[in-house]
Formats: C-alpha cells, structure tokens, sequence
C-alpha cells in the first residue's frame, strides 16, 4: 500500500491530443477515485463498488472524454461524484427503513478512512458530512486545484473555497471534541 | 493550488496526507478487466461540432440553391415573361387591335389596283403624289419588312410576339403604351432609350415631357412618330424598356379614303382638261366663255383642295403615332428585362433567389422553434437546479 502523499502529482496533467490507453487512466487514477469515494461516502465497502462503477462509466464513456476540457482525474471524480450522488440516494431511502445502528458503530471501530490515522481523526472525519468530506477529498488528498474540484462539485470556485475552509475548521474542533 | 487555503490547519494536512489508503488489489483486477479501451481518436468539442453543422448546412444549402439555378436556367424566362405579357395585352379590355376587319375596316372594295388604275387615262395623277408606297404593294411589303427585320436584327430584338400591323394596305395606326420602370435612373434611362430606339428605327420624338421628383413618383410622356413599317418593331422594343402596363393599338384602313381622292382628282383633272379645251376652241360665246372660266376656276381650286387632302391622308398612312407613357411608380415594382440576363446571370439569380428562400424557411423555423427551445432550456434550467439542491441538501447531512 502507497502512502496518500506518494500519488503523483502530474497525475492531473493530462496529454491533450493524445491517444492515451484506458489501462493507464486506471493505474493513475484508481487509488484516487477509491480515495475520494472513501471520504465522500465514509464506507470502504461501498467505495469500492463505486469505484468500480465509476470506472465502468468511464470505460463506456472514454471515447466522448476530451483532454482539452480538463484532466482524466477531475473527468473520473465527476462520473465518481455522480455514481456517489445515486448510491447516497438509493442509501437514504434504505436507511429510511432499517435501522442502521448496528453497522456505524461497526464501522467506527475500524479505521476508515486511512490506515496509520489515530482513531481521534478517523471519528472526527466520521462526523463531517460527506459534502464536507468530499471537498477536504478532492483539495487536500487528490491534490485538486480550486477550479478543477469545484467543477467536480458543481459549484463555484468561491463556494468551493468557503466550503473547504468551513470543513477544515470544523474538523479541527471535532478533533479537539473527540481528544476531550 | 493555494497554499493558503490550508493556513493554520499544516497539522491536521500532514496528518491526513500521512495516512495509507489505496483501493485493494481485487478492485484493480476488477477495473483492469473492463478492457483496454484504446481511444481511436480525439473527440470534437462541442463549438467544433456545432462549426461543421453550420458549415454542412451552408454548403449544402448553396449546393442546393446552385443546382436549382442551373436546373431552371436552361429555358429563357425571357421568352415566358414576354408570353405572359403578350396574353395580358391580349386580355386587357381596354386594348385591342382594331384591324382593317374590325370595325373601321373598310377592306378591299377599293383596292391596290383600284389606286393604280385611277392615273392610266389620264396620266395626270403623278407618282409622287399618288400612293407609290402601296403601288406594287406584294414587292414594297416584303422590302418593308426586310427592312424592319434588318433593324430588328442590328438592334437585337425579336417582333415575334409583338402586334402585327398591315403594310400591305395603306393605314393609318395609333398606338399607346405604358411601360413601368423600377426606379427614376431607370426611367432617365428608359427615355433615353426610347428616343435612341426611335431615331434608329427612322422616327422621330414629337414632344417629350419628362417629370421625375427625388421622392414622388417619376413619368416620362413621349409622342413618337415612325414609319409604319417599323411600327411593330417600335411598340415591341419600347414595350420592352420596363414591364409593360398597357397596350393599345389602333389600326385604320385609309385605302379607300386615299383611292377616293385620287379619283376625285382625276375627274377634276380631266373636267379641267374639257373646260381648257372648250376655251381654247373659240367656239363659245361671250356668256359661255365667262361661265366655263368660272367653272374651270373652281375645279382648279376643287384639285388643289383634294390634292392637299391626298397628301395629308398619305402622311398619315406613311407614319404610327406612338404615345409611350413611361412611369416609375411604386406601384409598379419592377423587374429589369429578363431577357437580358445570360445563362449565368439566370443561374445566380435562381440560386440567389433559392437562397432566400432557404433562409425565410430556416427563419421561420427559428421563430416556431426558440420558443419551444427556451421553454426547454428553462425547464432543463429548473430541473438542474432542483437536483443540485437535493444533491447539497443529501450530501449536507451527516
């Protein structure tokens, strides 16, 4: 396993123009699209049958992907914020009828989100909403920049600022929360 | 990436940037089997996509306008057009051809040989004075109309389809066009013209009276005088100096009225001839001599009467009064003679038209359709905008 900050940073750039094998989108951008499902969702499980999903929809759709518009990772991150978007739904209409108590407090005493992260961290993540997680995903773990993971969420490049920074702080006091 | 988004949080960055989490060995083996994908090439944008569909459509629609402008370029609308305005003539209520057979015509009681007869006995009726024109008429009309068709042909006209006038016969013809022109330099020129056509075909221009403001419209009255055997040439070619209005021509037979005179004279010559006769034989007495002088002096003045009406009647029938009125009226709009444009300038001129059409037609699309692609626009607008709602307010709850 690679530790979260050994991903190529150049993973962003794409080749404009180019003819560039779907195989190798895959092996650049795997661990990342898991990553960011990860945090968006706060399941592995789940995470990774999006990351597959997503993947199928990208493999189906990499024809119609043009380079010039923005880079495979931000193009994988929005099919992924999408295939997200449905499973969260399909989530809240299940979790509608069953009680799901059981399951979170199994998950809680796992680490999900990165393994080596002390437990404070890791619970403190769990209490963030997934919207909030997702922006600390796309800026801070995928290294996206601010217009690339705004476009990703749909929302302005300011909105995408203020949501970071709101998600940062209030990580930081669940921190301190979880310590006390 | 800004740096300073991540202010006073570096702790917190590190720690989450330490942590290991990678997708599982069995998720890569399970995306990698998907294939591989190869792309053949790079996809249009959309404002390329958008370029070639404006770019087909244009090519294809001047394709097609030129395909029609060569298709209907083949006949001479020129031909049709004059059809078309010959059968208007014709069913004009007001015009007609009133022929030697219509009601004025006074056909053949007198004719040709009747006229030349009348100088045998006598001898006194002179050539120049008599109706030379008609005398021979079978060789004068043929030398006539070779004549007219000669200046036809230097003038590059047809009278084809133009209104036919006896030169066979001595008449008297009155014709009176009106003749539409598109704009007052049209109608300058149109005058112009006239006289120009005119003075070829051996006339004249009586009186011109031209009457053209800068905003009103524009009139130009002509009254033309040409021999009558270019009669027919002259309507035809002054009709086609714009879009022909109206037409009228009058024809009326001054044979018999021209045969009449001339016996007249003859037998005032020949009276004239007994009384000299008489008086020079000595055998009259004083009483009779004063009485036949009387009466010689009388057929004398009776022959220069006659004579004078012969030569006014052989004037009228040597020569077509013309009345060309030619109009720049709005009323009128008009189009420039087909018949001078060539094949090419028929081929532009159906593409141009068929492109104008195309255009009114994607025109009126457009009217029907943006508002039915705004409405969609809108709702697809609505649409979005409540599902990213959803999707902020699912995503906003823990």
């Amino acid at each position: 396993m690679k530790p979260v900050n050994a991903m190529p940073a150049a993973i962003a750039v794409s080749r404009p123009g180019r003819a560039q094998p779907f195989a190798d989108v895959v092996a650049e951008n795997l661990d990342a699209v898991y990553r960011y499902l990860v945090y968006l969702t706060g399941d592995r499980v789940a995470a990774e049958d999006l990351a597959a999903e997503t993947f199928e929809k990208a493999y189906r759709g990499w024809r119609r992907f043009d380079p010039q518009r923005g880079a495979p990772r931000t193009w994988l991150c929005r099919i992924a914020h999408s295939v997200a978007v449905d499973w969260f739904r399909a989530e809240a209409r299940r979790q509608r009828r069953e009680d799901n108590y059981m399951r979170d407090a199994a998950m809680l005493e796992d680490s999900v989100f990165g393994d080596g992260f002390s437990p404070e961290l890791d619970q403190a993540l769990h209490r963030l909403t997934p919207a909030e997680r997702e922006v600390v995903a796309l800026r801070v773990l995928l290294e996206l920049d601010g217009p690339s993971a705004a476009r990703v969420l749909g929302i302005s490049q300011t909105a995408c600022s203020t949501r970071l920074s709101r998600a940062l702080q209030r990580l930081e006091e669940e921190v301190g929360d979880v310590r006390r | 990436m800004s740096e300073g988004e991540f202010q006073g949080h570096e702790s917190l960055i590190a720690q989450l940037r330490a942590g290991t989490l990678d997708g599982p060995d069995h998720l890569h083996r399970r995306v990698l089997a998907l294939g591989p994908g190869k792309r053949a090439r790079v996809p249009m944008t959309r404002g390329r996509k958008l370029f070639v569909l404006v770019a087909v459509a244009g090519t294809l629609s001047v394709a097609a306008a030129v395909v029609n402008g060569a298709f209907n370029s083949g006949t001479n609308p020129g031909g049709r057009a004059a059809a078309v305005d010959s059968n208007r003539v014709r069913n004009q209520p007001a015009s007609g051809v009133t022929g030697p057979e219509g009601p004025t015509g006074a056909t053949g009681a007198t004719g040709v040989n009747g006229a030349t007869g009348a100088k045998g006995p006598t001898g006194g009726v002179t050539g120049a004075e008599g109706p030379t024109v008609y005398n021979g008429s079978d060789l004068q009309a043929a030398d006539a109309q070779k004549s007219a068709a000669h200046s036809d042909k230097r003038l590059g006209f047809s009278t084809a389809d133009s209104v036919k006038i006896q030169t066979h016969r001595l008449v008297h013809a009155v014709a009176s066009l009106e003749v539409a022109v598109p704009s007052h330099g049209a109608l300058t020129r149109a005058t112009n013209k006239a006289t120009e056509i005119v003075t070829q075909l051996g006339g004249y221009a009586q009186s011109v009276n031209y009457d053209a403001s800068r905003t009103g419209p524009g009139q130009a009255i002509l009254d033309i005088r040409v021999p009558i055997g270019k009669a027919e040439t002259a309507i035809a070619m002054l009709g086609g100096l714009g879009r022909l209005i109206s037409q009228t021509v009058t024809t009326k037979d001054l044979q018999l009225k021209s045969t009449k005179q001339i016996s007249q004279a003859g037998q005032l010559r020949r009276a004239i001839a007994i009384y000299e006769q008489a008086l020079q034989s000595g055998t009259l007495s004083g009483t009779q001599r004063v009485e036949v002088q009387i009466r010689l002096a009388e057929a004398q003045h009776e022959l220069a009467g006659t004579k004078k009406a012969h030569h006014r009647t052989l004037a009228s029938g040597r020569t077509a009064d013309i009345k060309l009125t030619l109009t720049s009226s709005r009323n009128h709009a008009v189009v420039a003679g087909p018949h001078k444009r060539g094949r090419l300038g028929r081929l532009l001129h159906n593409a141009a038209g068929f492109l104008a059409l195309e255009a009114i037609i994607v025109l009126y699309i457009l009217i029907v359709a943006v508002p039915i692609l705004l409405l969609v626009a809108l709702l697809w607008w609505f649409t979005s905008g409540r599902r990213r709602r959803d999707e902020r307010r699912l995503l906003a709850s823990t």
